[in-house]
C-alpha cells in the first residue's frame, strides 16, 4: 500500500475529538473521495496528513516512509505532499508564472512547460492572480502543486467555489490531469457528485470515526448503514414482510398495472431527461423519476424488483426522520 | 514587558512614596484638575464629533464639485500639531492679531465685542476638536464606505427618509467605529500638554509637569500620573465593553456603495460640511503661520532650522523604524504560534497608546534615575516606541488579518519556514501597510512633545520643542518657520499615505 494511516487520532481538547480513530490505505495512483459533512473534520484530517496540524496519536505513512507516529514528525516543508486548498490562495504580490514555481527546486523547473500545457496555462503567466478567473486560479493551484511531483496530492474541497456551469468541465479536467500524472490524490468534498464520477474509492466519514470505504457503485448500492447511504441519495422506505425497507429512486418504475405500491403524487419537477416525482406512500415521502410527466394530487402505482431492497439494523432507521 | 513597565514602575513608586502629598493633593488641587480633565474631554469630542462625522458621511455617500479634494483635504489637520493650533488661534484672536486688527478698522461696532479673553477652557475644546477631529472623520469615512448602500435602500424602502436612516441606521452601525475614533481623541486630549499649559487650563498632564519641573516634587508627580493611569484604564475599559457589545457583523460591501450624484441646494449644503472643518481645522493656521514665516524668516537662523528639521526627521524616522519592527515581531508571533499568550501579549501592547507621554516619560526617569542612561537617545527611543507601538501596530495587523490562513499553510506546504515565509510572503504582501505603519508613526513622533521634552538628551532639541518653547516665550512669530516645516512634513506624508491607501483600495477592487 502506498498511503497508510492507522489509528489516526486528533482532537482540539478531550471533549470533543475531531478524528476518534481512522485507519484506511490507499494503492498508488488510486483517486480517493473523502465525504463527508461540513464541519466533520475532512480539513483536518489532509491537514494532520500534510504536517499543517499535528495529530495526537496513529501512524501516517507515505510510499514506505513514516511521516507521523509516536516518536516521528516529518515537517510539512519535508512532506512530498502537494495541497490545494479551497479558497484557492494563490500569493496576490506575485504573477501565475512566479506563483507556480514559488519555491521550486531546480530539479523540477524541467515540469513546467508540461504542467502547463496540461493545465491550460501556457498563455496567462503574467497575470496576477486578481486577473484570473475562478476556474484558472484553481488549475494554477494545482499545477503549483504538480510541479513538485508530489507523491499525494490533497484536493480540499476543489469545486465549492466554482458556479455549475464550469464545475462540471473542471472536474473532468482535474480527473484528465490526475490520471495522466498518476498522481495519488485524496479529494474532500461533501458533494456526492464529485465523488460519485471520479473517485477510485469513497471513505465516508461521520462523527470522528470511519463510515465505509469502498468503490462508488458498492458504496451506492450496498451502503454498509443508513447514514452512508442516506449521504450518497435519497431513500424510500417502505414495510415488506413485516420490516422496514429502503429503496434507491433510481430503482423505482412507475408501473402501468396495478402494483402493491400507490404513491399519491404532490410534486413532478422537470429536470431535461425526465421528470422526479414527489409523493406520499402509506404517509412516507417518496422520490422516484418518471419518463412523462405525473398528474400532481394524483395516485399512480410503482414498482421496483426484490432485489433493490435495502435493509440495515433497526437501530441506524432512526436517520431518515 | 515593554509597555507594562511604565505602569508597574508608577504604581510600585505610588505605593512606596509618602501619602501626605496624595492627601495635599485630594485637598487642594485634585478636584480641579478632575473637572477640569473631564470638561475639556467633553467640549473637545462634542466639536471633534460634529467636525468628522457629518463631512464623512457626505464624502462617502454624495457625489459633489470638491468631493475629491475634500477628501484629502479633511486628513490635513493631523499634520498640525494640538499645540501650533493652539498658539496660532490665540494669536489670530488676539488684540493685536488680525481679526481685531481688522475689526477696528472696518467694523467698530464689532471690535469691542470680539475683544475678550480667548484663553478659555472653551475656546481650547473648539481648537482641540478642530485638531481631532480627523481620528472620527477617518474611523467614520472608512465605516460609512463599509456598510454599503443594501441597508440604506432597505430603510428607504421601510418608509424612512435619507436624514432618518442616517441617524436610525447609519450611526448605530457605525458606533463601535465611531466609538474607537473618539477613544483616541479622548487619549490626546489626556495626553495634551502644550495647548492646555499654554491656555492655563489645569489638568492632570500640566499637573504633573508642574510638580516635576517647577515644584521639584517627585511624590506628588507621580500620584498625579497614578491616578491619570486609572482614569485612562477607565475609559479604556468603557470603550472595550462598549465595542464589544455593539460590533455588529454586518456584510461588508453587501453592495458597492452609490455615490449619489446630488442635485439643487444640496452640493452647497455639503461643500459647506466639509469646507468648514478644513478652513477652521488647516487652512486658516496654515496661512497664518505661512505668513507669519515670511515675515519673520530675516530673522530666522537658517543653520539652527536645517539642524532642527534633521534632528526631527532622523529621531522620527529611527523610531518609527523600530515601532515598525516590534509590532511586525509580535504580530507574526502571534500569527505563527496561534498561542492564547501571544495574543493576550499582543493585546497588551495596544495599551501604550493610552498612555499619556508624561506619564511614560516620568516612569522612565523614576526606572532609569540615576543610571548613565538618562538623558540619552535609547531611553527617548524606548519611550516613543512604547507610546506609538498601537500606532504602528493596527495598519499591520489589519493587513495580517485580510489573508487567510491558508496564505501560511500554502508557504510551508510549499517548503518555507517561518522566516522565509515572512521575508517572501508576508513582507511583499503588506509592504502597504508596512509604509502606512512608519508614515502614521513618523507623523505621531514628529509632533510629539511631552516625551521629549522630558527625555531629550541635553541640547538636542526638536522642531517641536524649539515651537513650545518660543511660544512659552511669548515669541510667537519667531517659532511660525518651525511649526511649518513640521505641518510640511506632516501634509506630505499624509498625501503619501492616502495616495497608497486609494492604491491599496484599488487592488482589492480590482
Amino acid at each position: 500500500m502506498f498511503l497508510k494511516v492507522k489509528n489516526l487520532v486528533k482532537n482540539y481538547s478531550s471533549k470533543f475529538p475531531i478524528i476518534k480513530d481512522l485507519s484506511f490505505s490507499v494503492e498508488k495512483g488510486e483517486l480517493i473521495s473523502f465525504l463527508g459533512e461540513s464541519g466533520s473534520g475532512k480539513t483536518t484530517f489532509l491537514k494532520c496528513l500534510a504536517g499543517l496540524e499535528k495529530t495526537n496519536s496513529g501512524l501516517i505513512e507515505l510510499n514506505g516512509k513514516t511521516l507521523n507516529d509516536y516518536n516521528t514528525f516529518e515537517s510539512p516543508q519535508k512532506r512530498k505532499i502537494g495541497f490545494v486548498f479551497q479558497d484557492y490562495p494563490l500569493f496576490p504580490h506575485l504573477n501565475l508564472e512566479q506563483n507556480i514555481t514559488f519555491n521550486l527546486e531546480k530539479k523540477y523547473e524541467k515540469n513546467l512547460d508540461y504542467i502547463l500545457k496540461l493545465t491550460g496555462l501556457k498563455f496567462l503567466l503574467e497575470r496576477f492572480p486578481h486577473e484570473l478567473s475562478g476556474g484558472e486560479q484553481q488549475r494554477a493551484c494545482i499545477a503549483r502543486a504538480l510541479i513538485r511531483e508530489p507523491e499525494l496530492l490533497l484536493l480540499d474541497e476543489p469545486f465549492s467555489n466554482l458556479d455549475t456551469t464550469i464545475k462540471e468541465s473542471m472536474r473532468e479536467e482535474i480527473y484528465k490531469i490526475i490520471k495522466k500524472t498518476k498522481t495519488t490524490t485524496i479529494l474532500v468534498t461533501h458533494d456526492i457528485n464529485d465523488a460519485l464520477n471520479i473517485s477510485d474509492r469513497i471513505l465516508i466519514f461521520k462523527a470522528g470515526i470511519l463510515q465505509q470505504y469502498d468503490s462508488p457503485v458498492t458504496m451506492y448500492c450496498e451502503p454498509a448503514n443508513c447514514y452512508c447511504a442516506e449521504i450518497l441519495g435519497d431513500m424510500n422506505k417502505l414495510f415488506h414482510k413485516n420490516d422496514t425497507y429502503y429503496v434507491r429512486p433510481e430503482r423505482v418504475r412507475v408501473s402501468k398495472k396495478k402494483s402493491k405500491y400507490k404513491v399519491h403524487v404532490e410534486k413532478c419537477f422537470f429536470q431535461g431527461k425526465e421528470y422526479k416525482v414527489k409523493g406520499k406512500q402509506n404517509n412516507e415521502t417518496w422520490h422516484f423519476f418518471s419518463k412523462d410527466p405525473l398528474e400532481e394530487n394524483k395516485n399512480v402505482y410503482v414498482d421496483f424488483g426484490e432485489k433493490d431492497l435495502i435493509y440495515f439494523d433497526p437501530v441506524c432507521k432512526n436517520f431518515f426522520k | 514587558m515593554l509597555v507594562i513597565l511604565p505602569v508597574f514602575i508608577l504604581f510600585f513608586s505610588f505605593f512606596t512614596s509618602g501619602k501626605e502629598t496624595l492627601i495635599y493633593l485630594l485637598d487642594t488641587v485634585l478636584l480641579d484638575y478632575t473637572l477640569n480633565t473631564i470638561y475639556l474631554i467633553f467640549l473637545t469630542s462634542v466639536f471633534a464629533l460634529l467636525f468628522g462625522i457629518f463631512p464623512a458621511w457626505v464624502i462617502s455617500n454624495y457625489s459633489f464639485k470638491g468631493r475629491s479634494f475634500f477628501d484629502i483635504a479633511l486628513y490635513l489637520p493631523l499634520a498640525i500639531p494640538s499645540y501650533i493650533m493652539g498658539f496660532t488661534y490665540i494669536e489670530i484672536l488676539s488684540f493685536t492679531g488680525p481679526l481685531q486688527t481688522f475689526a477696528r478698522s472696518n467694523l467698530p461696532s464689532l471690535s469691542n465685542f470680539l475683544n475678550q479673553d480667548y484663553l478659555q477652557i472653551e475656546v481650547l475644546g473648539i481648537i482641540l476638536g478642530l485638531a481631532l477631529y480627523p481620528y472620527i472623520y477617518t474611523a467614520s469615512r472608512i465605516s460609512f464606505s463599509m456598510i454599503g448602500s443594501n441597508y440604506l435602500n432597505i430603510s428607504k424602502n421601510m418608509g424612512l427618509s435619507n436624514f432618518q436612516s442616517f441617524f436610525k441606521v447609519v450611526l448605530p452601525l457605525s458606533r463601535p467605529a465611531i466609538f474607537s475614533g473618539l477613544f483616541l481623541v479622548i487619549m490626546e486630549v489626556l495626553n495634551e500638554y502644550g495647548a492646555v499649559k499654554y491656555f492655563g487650563v489645569n489638568t492632570y498632564t500640566t499637573g504633573i509637569f508642574r510638580s516635576w519641573n517647577s515644584f521639584g516634587d517627585v511624590d506628588g508627580a507621580i500620584q498625579l500620573a497614578s491616578i491619570l493611569i486609572v482614569v485612562v484604564l477607565i475609559f479604556f475599559l468603557i470603550e472595550r465593553l462598549s465595542v464589544k457589545k455593539s460590533r455588529f457583523y454586518y456584510n461588508r460591501n453587501t453592495q458597492l456603495n452609490i455615490r449619489y450624484t446630488s442635485s439643487g441646494i444640496k452640493p452647497l449644503i455639503f461643500w459647506v460640511i466639509c469646507f468648514i472643518p478644513f478652513v477652521l481645522g488647516f487652512f486658516i493656521p496654515f496661512i497664518f503661520i505661512l505668513n507669519n514665516s515670511l515675515e519673520t524668516f530675516h530673522l530666522a537662523d537658517l543653520s539652527k532650522v536645517i539642524n532642527l528639521t534633521w534632528n526631527s526627521i532622523s529621531v522620527s524616522g529611527i523610531a518609527s523604524l523600530l515601532v515598525i519592527f516590534f509590532a511586525l515581531f509580535f504580530l507574526y508571533v502571534e500569527r505563527i504560534s496561534k498561542s492564547k499568550i501571544n495574543f493576550y501579549i499582543s493585546n497588551t501592547i495596544s495599551l501604550g497608546y493610552a498612555l499619556p507621554g508624561a506619564v511614560i516619560a516620568l516612569s522612565l526617569m523614576i526606572l532609569f534615575k540615576g543610571s548613565l542612561l538618562v538623558g540619552t537617545f535609547g531611553v527617548l527611543l524606548f519611550a516613543y516606541v512604547i507610546r506609538f507601538l498601537a500606532v504602528g501596530k493596527s495598519p499591520i495587523q489589519s493587513s495580517l488579518e485580510k489573508q487567510p490562513e491558508t496564505i501560511d499553510d500554502t508557504g510551508k506546504n510549499l517548503g518555507l519556514g517561518p522566516f522565509s515565509l515572512l521575508q517572501k510572503v508576508h513582507l511583499p504582501i503588506n509592504k502597504f501597510a508596512l509604509l502606512s505603519a512608519f508614515i502614521v508613526a513618523f507623523i505621531d513622533i514628529l509632533k510629539e512633545l511631552p516625551i521629549t521634552l522630558i527625555l531629550s538628551p541635553f541640547n538636542f532639541d526638536t522642531l517641536a520643542t524649539q515651537t513650545y518653547e518660543f511660544a512659552v516665550e511669548e515669541m510667537l512669530p519667531l517659532s511660525s518657520i518651525y511649526s511649518l516645516i513640521i505641518i510640511i512634513l506632516g501634509s506630505l506624508m499624509l498625501l503619501i499615505l492616502k495616495n497608497y491607501i486609494d492604491k491599496q483600495i484599488d487592488v482589492s477592487k480590482s
